[in-house]
């Protein structure tokens, strides 16, 4: 200090007196139920030790609906139309677990034709929940235009959605043992069985193209966004222990380096026919996590084309009982929710609903790693975080 | 799915645990509730099964207000189930285990699992089971005051007793019932 003063430099004098560690109080932080980045109606309360986070516990509950109870006063087709509200940006894909599982415990399958028309669906839900992750989490981060466009983008898979099911949010489109006749394909008896709409193929294929022209805009207009880069590069790090030991699924694992699809073991959707790659991430920071899923949103694409071309003639249901009863058995089937892995867990007794239907949804395990994940990390950057784990409130509470 | 429940893993599991199951393509295996936390353990340190996937309870009970009761008479007993994943191959494994319904007690898997913490909370709130050296056992989705375990079989649920679900309707009265017909 004295040769400081000495040579004249006088900023140190005062920069001793603010390094002083002034013992404070944690603040307690109440974010939610109803702020904008928290996905509906998460709260976290966070002790904040100045910007510093020193612990967060989420507090759940807000959503529940008691699903799993509900099935248990339900037939098996009466519950696809609860499983499409589980996880509402992606309805589609949550009906095929369910469906799935039923179907192996009844040892029937669905037809070939039935079978690609679901999986391409499958992959539009992926797409449409990927194009609002896309925009959202730009928003959050503070740029306002990706939203719209991601928006605009989506409304072209909705329609298409909609033209085949009749329905933009929740299908309820699959049946046990098939789908349900389409929606807009004109006056027909029960012989003359009702298909895809008029055009859906082209349409599909213009919309696909408009897919993969979304994803190149979006990045470059967000990944070669400096801002964007700076506040999601190295900003919330998981590793693939820690993601593994919560059970974290989906985009975020593989994000965090770890090559794991489960579409590639899926035996009911005809996946292994297609070609496409799993996109991985390196550092398994929000970076990453916004990348992986932006690189799934043209694989999925490439994988619509190609079902397009290569789509079966048949019919679209198998001969299934007139009432639906489930013999009795205990299966558990999972699949890649746009979200990570969503399984359904059917203990049936013989009757005409289940025993219990355990539900499995991946974003209550993905989020159930943020008191470890938000520990010592910034305020601002808890935004950050918590809009990459890409979440939605039904899945979490069921 | 559990197509790549390959051949070599599961002779090898059966090696090791007997009372493994393979029903419509999921592996169960069954152990008494002091081998819980040793089973999981093993599974996760000697067959590779680092990814924890769920954690959940079954009520078995003769006596149910709502939905049927079991097909043939059970002791009222509560299963606890556990998932587990490999994150590579896709072998999947339920580990099962039975605890009586008067002292619903089992050891905590947080230990081995940390993930399993909020999986063990909602079983404990839905159906009262307790989950000794849990480091925070309270409730998850329901209030702090609320009473009751939602999801064991003898509760009621309420709104069905006052107005009956109107999709009974389907459910009863079917003509063709039993009758192996073609829709179409």
């Amino acid at each position: 200090m004295d040769e400081n003063l000495n040579s004249g430099s006088i900023p140190y004098v005062s920069e001793a007196s603010v390094s002083v560690e002034i013992e404070t109080e944690d603040m307690t932080l109440n974010i939610g139920p109803q702020h904008p980045s928290t996905h509906g109606v998460l709260r976290l309360v966070a002790k904040v030790d100045g910007e510093k986070i020193s612990s967060v516990e989420p507090v759940l509950g807000y959503m529940h609906r008691g699903y799993e109870k509900l099935a248990e006063v339900r037939t098996y087709p009466q519950i696809t139309t609860l499983v499409n509200r589980i996880d509402w940006v992606s309805g589609f894909a949550n009906e095929i677990p369910f469906i799935a599982a039923t179907e192996k415990l009844m040892e029937i399958e669905a037809p070939e034709r039935a079978k690609h028309i679901r999986l391409i669906l499958t992959e539009m839900a992926r797409i449409a929940s990927h194009f609002v992750f896309n925009g959202a989490y730009a928003l959050e981060i503070g740029a306002l235009t990706p939203i719209f466009l991601a928006m605009e983008d989506r409304e072209r898979i909705l329609d298409l959605i909609e033209s085949v099911t009749g329905g933009r949010f929740h299908p309820n489109f699959n049946r046990i043992g098939g789908i349900k006749p389409a929606a807009g394909s004109g006056p027909t008896t029960k012989k003359n069985i009702q298909d895809l709409p008029a055009g859906f193929y082209q349409d599909t294929r213009d919309a696909m193209e408009k897919v993969l022209e979304a994803v190149e805009r979006m990045e470059n207009l967000v990944g070669g966004n400096e801002v964007f880069k700076i506040r999601t590069k190295g900003v919330g790090i998981i590793s693939k222990e820690l993601a593994e030991e919560y059970g974290v699924s989906g985009p975020i694992l593989r994000a965090s380096g770890v090559k794991f699809d489960l579409r590639s073991q899926t035996d009911f959707l005809p996946y292994d026919k297609f070609d496409y790659d799993i996109p991985i991430g390196e550092n398994g920071d929000c970076y990453d996590r916004w990348y992986v899923r932006l690189m799934e949103m043209k694989e999925s694409a490439k994988i619509i084309l190609q079902a397009i071309d290569s789509m079966p003639s048949g019919p679209l249901q198998t001969k299934v009982p007139k009432v639906i009863k489930v013999p009795k058995g205990q299966s558990y089937v999972r699949t890649e929710n746009p979200k990570g892995e969503m399984g359904y867990y059917v203990i049936s007794e013989g009757g005409l609903g289940p025993y219990r239907l355990k539900v499995r949804t991946p974003s209550f395990s993905n989020i159930s790693i943020l008191p470890v994940l938000l520990e010592g990390q910034l305020l601002p950057d808890l935004i950050a975080i918590m809009g990459s784990l890409d979440f939605v409130l039904g899945d979490v509470d069921r | 799915m559990n197509l790549s429940n390959n051949v070599e893993f599961v002779e090898s599991l059966t090696a090791a645990f007997p009372s493994l199951e393979n029903s419509f393509d999921t592996l169960k295996i069954t152990v008494k509730s002091s081998d819980w936390i040793d089973t999981v353990d093993k599974l996760k340190n000697e067959f590779e099964l680092t990814y924890f996937s769920w954690l959940s309870a079954i009520d078995w009970d003769n006596e149910v207000a709502i939905g049927d009761p079991p097909k043939e008479p059970v002791t009222p007993h509560f299963e606890i189930l556990c998932c587990l994943s490999d994150s590579f191959a896709g072998n999947l494994v339920i580990v099962s285990t039975q605890i009586d319904k008067e002292t619903p007690q089992i050891p905590s898997l947080v230990g081995v699992f940390a993930g399993s913490n909020w999986h063990e909370r909602e079983a404990y709130e839905m159906f009262g089971i307790e989950f000794i050296n849990h480091p925070n056992l309270t409730k998850m989705y329901l209030p702090d005051d609320y009473e009751g375990n939602p999801m064991l079989k003898s509760f009621e649920l309420i709104s069905r007793e006052v107005k009956p679900w109107p999709g009974e309707v389907d459910v009863e009265g079917m003509p063709d019932d039993g009758k192996e017909e073609g829709e179409s």
